[in-house]
């Protein structure tokens, strides 16, 4: 800390952001190529929210039957996928993982830009952005403690917070060429280890504290988010990983692959222990609290629209899990890859329209009333992922140049301290 | 771009170049930006900086919520060419309202359905009501085997009909769930909601276990000619876009004593309002002598909303 | 470390927040909140009356004057200055009652009307009443009914549920049931919601 003191933060801070942004800006062909997509996409979405802003949300499918939709259904899935991060988090600091350590912050910056893009799918949900100053403590009306929102709220954006922290305090002191205080982030880390459960928790305890929604009045949803978060995580962050190790200098051990991998074989197999429980619930007992199951699972009074949906997410998974079981087949990293696509995917569809949708189908009286996204609603969608992704595109290259010691301070010391990374960098250079 | 030379080998003119480019993409992309987001220009000239600003309502003083009626009501009239007066009608005290409908008698003719679109100001593009009839088969009260879009002579054969409105429970799962406390039970027993304070999150739509509330999906579109002009605050002025909105039990009329509209219009007589503090009202001699139930009671929700059979 | 312990900084955020809250919850808008002493409390109260259809005292001739209004004639017209024979089944009516359809269980015309009287009724204990007092008759046979209405749980209404505030006036029995065939008839009902806003045909139901 004594010479944390001697650095003049005024000044190195803002050239520390400076140097970011120009990094961040920095890159290939392929780079550029990626971020003017995303930008396109991301425009593209701006334009189709600002059109529904204007014109009201009858530009969505939703209605007053399936009042919530494609938007929620993917807030739902980033709030796990950023609580999915904590699978990194957990062995590198708890069971000291070194491997797993020098990777670790990746798993932090994707908690980061889920979290933005859970936010923003939020927002764009709202009837009224444009009063969201409601919800502020104070000036507001924050209905804390009672509503689960207002609990989501806070944890949602507690964590973004811890995470930014963690991310922000470690990127610059190695910019600065320092040695992390761990006083600094090591709390942090073990409480964003407990805060990252909560969030999925509390967005699962959002739709489980309905008790006029049977479909999701159920005490296994909650570990059932974490189930299915524990697997996108996880195997998100692979697929990350290999594109790391292709396209910068940062050195990932294959160790934390392996350790990532060996966490999805558990995960997605306790997934689809919990999502057949929830079959067996709802076929065994039958009446009236599993039509929305029988409507999910096989149609009901003929109508079928999500039973196309569930069965491909329920292949994909199950076809991920034999993969990433079957030595003969995992082995071979492209097979193993399709495994991860496959059941990320698998988990995006059970979680959206294969579970916020159900909830509102057949409706509270009974009507079977269905839902496909609009064209807005997938404009929508599509930018707040293109947007995500750009935002995890740019604190990914500015972080790991940190880390690999690519952007410094003029001012660093070099020999303050080698790990793994800046050894790397230094032999690349 | 202090830092661009400690890691860049390139020459000053290079680093220029960049610099240039990238200020230009910059403002390209700020540019296609505002361009992308134009529309909500659209939505920003629909609302003004003092409904922006405007407090809860149960933090308005009197002068503050007369300033707020006035500008409504001048809202009203810029908006949908239509004088209107906008009250604010209190709860009185020592009245607690319920409803208790007939199933024997009811014969499912929508009266009450259109009454409520009339009288509530609804959207006329989609004839929105606050109540929604089930038409149920005899021998069953499993609302599975209900359907909302018959569209036959009425009462049919083997037909019994179930109207459904907001219940105003007891125990409300609605309430419970809003972020910003926007929707609230008054002391007579009526939920209702702040219209200019609902952030339209529709969470309490998701938690309502009767389909009782309803979201303005765009700007609610009434000819001038046939709004109603009686309004209070929180049941039926014209609602902004993007809030939700519900039965309020017509409480500009019953907090004067008067009937709701959907009693009024009722061809047969089905529905019973009033007082149940009163032990002589009419809805007290139906709790106390008929054998009612509630719908979904399994549910702990206590409803103020009754039904009951001759037969 | 010198950071601010959570402890005292939420401390420190709950004061603001009980702080606005008291502010909020200043004496004005308390009072506003609540509507003022009802000041009608004790006053008398409005009536409550029985709407009184037309058909009771007198009948459509079918025909509309020059003003387009419907031409009636009071039952007392005919039956007063004329004496008619009872007739056996309402089918066999003729005149201003031709066509009358009577669905009304094994009732007899006599059952109801006043063989001596014809614009006025008799009750079973053979008092002869005016038609206007048409309830006290349906009473005798539909108690459950009558209890019912009496209550205020049988009959359309409209006014006020509170009297102290304003009057009501109540259905007559004839008003929804047509004495001759009583059965509530079946009729079209309002439209059905529409349910999907955005689609062209919407259709919310079971398939």
């Amino acid at each position: 800390m004594s010479r944390d003191n001697k650095t003049a933060h005024h000044l190195t801070y803002p050239r520390f952001l400076l140097s970011a942004f120009w990094r961040a800006s920095e890159g290939s062909w392929v780079f550029y190529t990626w971020m003017t997509a995303l930008t396109a996409i991301a425009l593209v979405g701006a334009h189709a929210w600002a059109l529904q802003l204007a014109n009201g949300m009858a530009v969505t499918a939703m209605t007053d039957h399936v009042s919530w939709g494609l938007y929620i259904a993917n807030f739902t899935f980033l709030v796990g996928l950023a609580a999915g991060g904590v699978m990194m988090v957990v062995p590198a600091y708890l069971y000291d993982d070194h491997d797993m350590h020098d990777v670790v912050i990746i798993g932090e910056l994707l908690a980061v830009a889920a979290l933005v893009m859970a936010l923003l799918f939020v927002v764009v949900d709202l009837g009224r952005p444009d009063r969201f100053w409601h919800m502020l403590p104070g000036i507001g009306r924050f209905h804390w403690p009672i509503s689960m929102l207002s609990w989501d709220v806070i944890v949602l954006n507690g964590y973004l917070l811890l995470n930014l922290h963690v991310c922000g305090y470690l990127i610059y002191t190695r910019y600065l060429g320092k040695k992390p205080d761990p006083r600094w982030y090591r709390p942090f880390v073990f409480l964003s280890i407990a805060w990252a459960f909560s969030i999925h928790t509390v967005t699962a305890f959002l739709y489980a504290g309905l008790g006029g929604r049977p479909f999701w009045n159920s005490a296994l949803l909650a570990p059932r988010f974490l189930a299915s978060a524990f697997v996108t995580g996880p195997a998100f962050i692979v697929l990350v990983l290999q594109i790391v190790r292709r396209t910068t200098r940062f050195t990932v051990p294959e160790g934390a692959i392996q350790r990532l991998l060996s966490i999805l074989r558990v995960t997605v197999l306790v997934n689809l222990f919990m999502v057949a429980s929830e079959i067996f619930t709802i076929f065994y007992s039958g009446g009236a609290h599993a039509a929305a199951g029988r409507y999910l699972f096989l149609g009901l009074h003929g109508h079928a629209e999500l039973v196309p949906w569930i069965w491909t997410a329920i292949s994909f998974n199950v076809l991920a899990a034999i993969v990433i079981h079957t030595p003969a087949l995992y082995r071979d990293r492209r097979v193993l890859n399709a495994a991860l696509i496959l059941t990320f995917v698998g988990v995006w569809i059970e979680k959206g329209m294969g579970l916020i949708v159900p909830g509102f189908v057949p409706s509270t009286l009974h009507e079977i009333v269905p839902y496909a996204p609009s064209k807005a609603e997938w404009q929508v969608c599509a930018g707040v992922w293109a947007f995500g992704l750009m935002i995890f595109t740019v604190i990914m290259k500015v972080g790991l140049q940190a880390m690999t010691g690519e952007m410094r301070a003029p001012s660093a010391e070099s020999d303050a301290h080698t790990i793994n990374n800046d050894d790397h960098a230094e032999e690349a250079r | 771009m202090a830092d661009a030379k400690d890691s860049t080998s390139a020459t000053d003119t290079t680093v220029k170049r960049r610099v240039a480019l990238k200020v230009l993409a910059t403002t390209l992309g700020a540019g296609a930006f505002a361009k992308a987001i134009a529309p909500i220009q659209q939505f920003t000239a629909s609302t003004n900086a003092q409904e922006w600003l405007q407090k809860h309502y149960r933090e308005l003083s009197s002068r503050e919520l007369r300033e707020v009626l006035a500008r409504l009501e001048a809202e009203t009239k810029q908006k949908y060419g239509r004088e209107v007066t906008i009250e604010d009608v209190r709860p009185q005290a020592g009245v607690q309202f319920a409803y208790a409908l007939n199933l024997s008698v009811c014969i499912g003719c929508r009266r009450c359905v259109e009454a409520c679109h009339q009288e509530n100001n609804h959207d006329r593009a989609s004839h929105n009501s606050y109540i929604r009839v089930l038409e149920m088969e005899q021998g069953s009260m499993d609302m599975e085997r209900g359907r909302a879009d018959y569209d036959h002579p009425v009462r049919d054969e083997g037909k019994f009909y179930l109207p459904v409105q907001c219940q105003q429970c007891e125990n409300p799962p609605c309430t419970k769930v809003c972020p910003v406390e926007a929707t609230w039970k008054e002391p007579d027993g009526i939920v209702v909601v702040d219209y200019n304070w609902c952030i339209g999150c529709r969470y309490c739509e998701a938690a309502c276990p009767y389909h009782a509330r309803r979201f303005n999906w765009r700007k609610p579109e009434v000819p001038a000619h046939e709004i109603n002009p009686k309004q209070s605050y929180l049941s039926n002025r014209i609602r902004p876009q993007g809030v939700v909105e519900k039965c309020t039990f017509c409480l500009h009329k019953t907090r004067k004593g008067e009937l709701p509209a959907c009693l009024e219009a009722c061809p047969t007589g089905a529905r019973v309002f009033g007082n149940v503090l009163d032990p002589n009202s009419s809805i007290r001699w139906v709790l106390e002598n008929k054998r009612v139930y509630v719908l979904k009671e399994e549910l702990g929700t206590r409803p103020r909303f009754f039904y009951f059979f001759d037969k | 470390m010198n950071a601010h312990s959570p402890p005292r900084a939420l401390h420190a955020a709950l004061t603001l927040w009980l702080a606005a809250t008291a502010q909020c919850a200043n004496r004005d808008v308390q009072e506003r909140l609540y509507a003022p002493a009802d000041a009608s409390r004790d006053a008398a109260l409005f009536a409550v009356s029985i709407h009184q259809p037309r058909w009771l005292e007198a009948i459509s001739t079918g025909h509309t004057d020059a003003l387009g209004r419907v031409v009636e004639v009071r039952c007392e017209t005919c039956h007063s200055t004329q004496q008619f024979a009872l007739p056996t089944s309402a089918t066999t009516l003729g005149g201003p009652h031709a066509g009358m359809r009577f669905e009304h269980g094994s009732n007899q015309c006599a059952s109801c009307h006043d063989p001596a009287r014809f614009d006025r009724l008799r009750m079973a204990t053979g008092e002869s009443i005016p038609m206007t007092d048409a309830m006290r008759l349906c009473a005798q046979c539909h108690g459950p009914q009558a209890r019912d209405y009496e209550h205020g749980a049988h009959g359309g209404m409209s006014g006020h549920w509170d009297l102290r505030r304003g009057g009501r006036t109540r259905n007559h029995c004839v008003d929804c049931h047509d004495s001759h065939a009583p059965r509530f008839p079946q009729f079209s009902p309002a439209p059905p919601p529409r349910d999907l806003p955005t689609h062209p045909h919407p259709r919310g139901s079971h398939g």
